[in-house]
């Protein structure tokens, strides 16, 4: 298990380089033969099914060619749901609830572009390098730099997973059920979808549970939204929200900064070479991460319509939790829609839970070298599993405590995310632009200018979140 | 060109793996060279754990870029701890 310590009788390799050469074409095919482990066996068993899909895809809407699709999505559209967490939901809900429909709904299809254009990068870095991101930023920057963005990334991977558990909290609460039965159901669930020991498992139980985010839409239909305006909104980016101009633009800001996070990034790269991919299999990864950003915008625009009557009817909710979201909106979209709404942001906060404990484990394992895959059985891979959920027991824990400062966690939680993302997004595009491990890999030009604008737009919006939240007298009126 | 679309056509077949292993059932896990086939060179375990794509040489701008980010979160991080134990003392 200790994967980094050197073993005398194990065979010496030349350092690694970008390459899409078989294992048993290459040099050192022949050593590798007898250092096989369960993970690779089981990944080459995902492979072969890729392979084989593949190989009878002919036509672009073939069976084959869907299949490979099923095959191959997965980490992009896991990422963008996951990202669509209870503070996420309870943030959009809030939007509608103040400010209705309008410039907001076209504005999160655009943070839902940026954070395309930021997470297609991870693909290509995990795809090409078969490397964590974590990993590449140890091999890449040494320890000092890592260990720095590790340091962001243990903070707030650990306050956002407290805050989902707070989302679970109160989801349930609008059923009746009581705190410790919803956290303790809630860290069941995690448990149970982590004990199959094999990732694509993991990958097709989670993405199961991440579909029932859509239970926004059919919330926002029984809303009965005005379709006009929800029209007249996405072309004309208006009516603009009108009221205290410094709360708009933190709000804005906030938005922005919220839709890439560390933990995203981090837990694609990771997926992405658990999963197995490679090269050859980027332009899916392309197809599952668009996938997600589509399904994620369109769940976030529906959370935003579903709340829109309290708008209308002039009821504050500035400062809702979910139970009482729900319980607002009762009377304007019923029983059934209510319901519908709590258990959206009860599977926003589960979903969460599980992708960014298992982003905290994957990390840990990249860094001190210890295995860290899905597809490891316990015994081989328990420390990638107990960070995995003692990391969300604890955070489930904190949530019951008595007294816990938990709404400042929430408010914090977003802060945190957003002053991590500019060391991180430079580390992102510092990676991918590296000839030496992406090969031909490399940002085009277009991508560049596409990530270089989304880095600075989010640099900004981390600025200016960062300094507004400290400072909120600088925008008032 | 001509080869190029022939090589894309071919891309899925992985390098010393059979064709017809590919209509099989099951793949043959228990056959190394089968597994071998499948991955890429730096995809199994035992080469990613022995091989590192070592340290990059750092320029005096990047290194003044990531000082700087670094700053930057350390300041900021005591700012928002500074006005949330305000916010918890009621000032």
């Amino acid at each position: 298990m200790p994967d980094r310590k050197k073993n005398p009788n194990t065979p010496v390799f030349q350092p690694a380089q970008p390459t899409t050469q078989s294992a048993s074409s290459s040099s050192i095919g022949p050593q590798l033969a007898g250092l096989l482990t369960h993970e690779d066996l089981d990944r080459a068993q995902d492979r072969w099914r890729v392979a084989r899909a593949r190989g009878k895809g002919r036509a672009a809407l073939s069976f084959s060619n869907l299949r490979l699709l099923w095959l191959l999505v997965g980490p992009g559209v896991l990422v963008f749901l996951g990202e669509n967490d209870a503070p996420s939901m309870l943030s959009y809900s809030a939007t509608g609830a103040r400010y209705g429909v309008g410039f907001f709904i076209p504005f999160f299809v655009l943070t839902f572009v940026m954070g395309f254009i930021v997470q297609e990068m991870t693909v290509r870095l995990g795809a090409v390098t078969h490397r964590g991101h974590a990993e590449l930023i140890f091999d890449r920057f040494g320890k000092f730099w890592g260990f720095f963005s590790m340091a962001d990334l243990v903070l707030g991977n650990f306050l956002t997973l407290v805050a989902e558990f707070i989302g679970v909290r109160a989801g349930l609460s609008f059923f009746g059920v009581r705190p410790g039965v919803a956290v303790g159901a809630a860290l069941l669930l995690v448990f149970a979808v982590i004990t199959t020991g094999r990732y694509w498992t993991w990958e097709r139980i989670t993405l199961g549970l991440a579909i029932f985010n859509c239970l926004f839409i059919p919330a926002a239909l029984l809303a009965h939204p005005d379709w006009p305006a929800l029209g007249h909104a996405v072309i004309t980016w208006t009516p603009f929200p009108g009221g205290d101009r410094a709360e708009i633009i933190l709000l804005i800001l906030s938005t922005i900064g919220a839709t890439v996070t560390p933990w995203m990034l981090f837990f694609q790269q990771s997926a992405v070479v658990d999963k197995g991919m490679q090269p050859r299999d980027i332009s899916a990864g392309r197809v599952d991460t668009f996938l997600g950003a589509a399904i994620a915008a369109l769940v976030a625009i529906a959370a935003l319509v579903a709340t829109a009557p309290l708008f209308h009817h002039g009821i504050a909710a500035a400062d809702f939790q979910a139970a009482q979201f729900a319980q607002a909106l009762e009377p304007l979209i019923g029983r059934a829609g209510a319901a519908l709404f709590a258990l959206g942001i009860l599977e926003a906060g589960v979903v969460a839970a599980i992708a960014i404990s298992t982003s905290s484990a994957y990390a840990f394992g990249e860094v001190f070298g210890t295995a860290h895959s899905l597809n490891r059985p316990f015994r081989e891979a328990w420390p990638f599993y107990l960070i995995l959920f003692g990391s969300a027991c604890a955070a489930g824990a904190l949530v019951l405590v008595p007294h816990a400062p938990l709404e400042f966690i929430v408010l914090v939680v977003n802060v945190i995310a957003v002053l991590a993302m500019p060391p991180a997004l430079a580390f992102l595009m510092m990676l991918v632009n590296d000839a030496q491990i992406m090969g031909e890999y490399v940002n085009t030009f277009w991508q560049d200018v596409a990530g270089v604008t989304v880095t600075v737009l989010l640099v900004v919006a981390g600025l200016g979140f960062g300094i507004t939240t400290v400072f909120p007298q600088i925008l008032a009126r | 060109m001509e080869s190029k679309k022939k090589e894309e056509k071919t891309a899925f077949i992985p390098q010393g793996y059979k064709q017809e292993a590919l209509r099989a059932g099951h793949p043959d896990l228990k056959d190394p060279e089968v597994v071998l086939s499948l991955l890429e060179a730096d995809q199994v375990v035992a080469a990613k754990q022995r091989t590192r794509f070592g340290r990059r040489e750092l320029s005096f701008k990047v290194r003044l870029m990531l000082w700087g980010l670094r700053i930057y979160v350390a300041i900021m991080l005591v700012i928002v701890a500074i006005s949330v134990f305000r916010a918890l003392h009621g000032h």
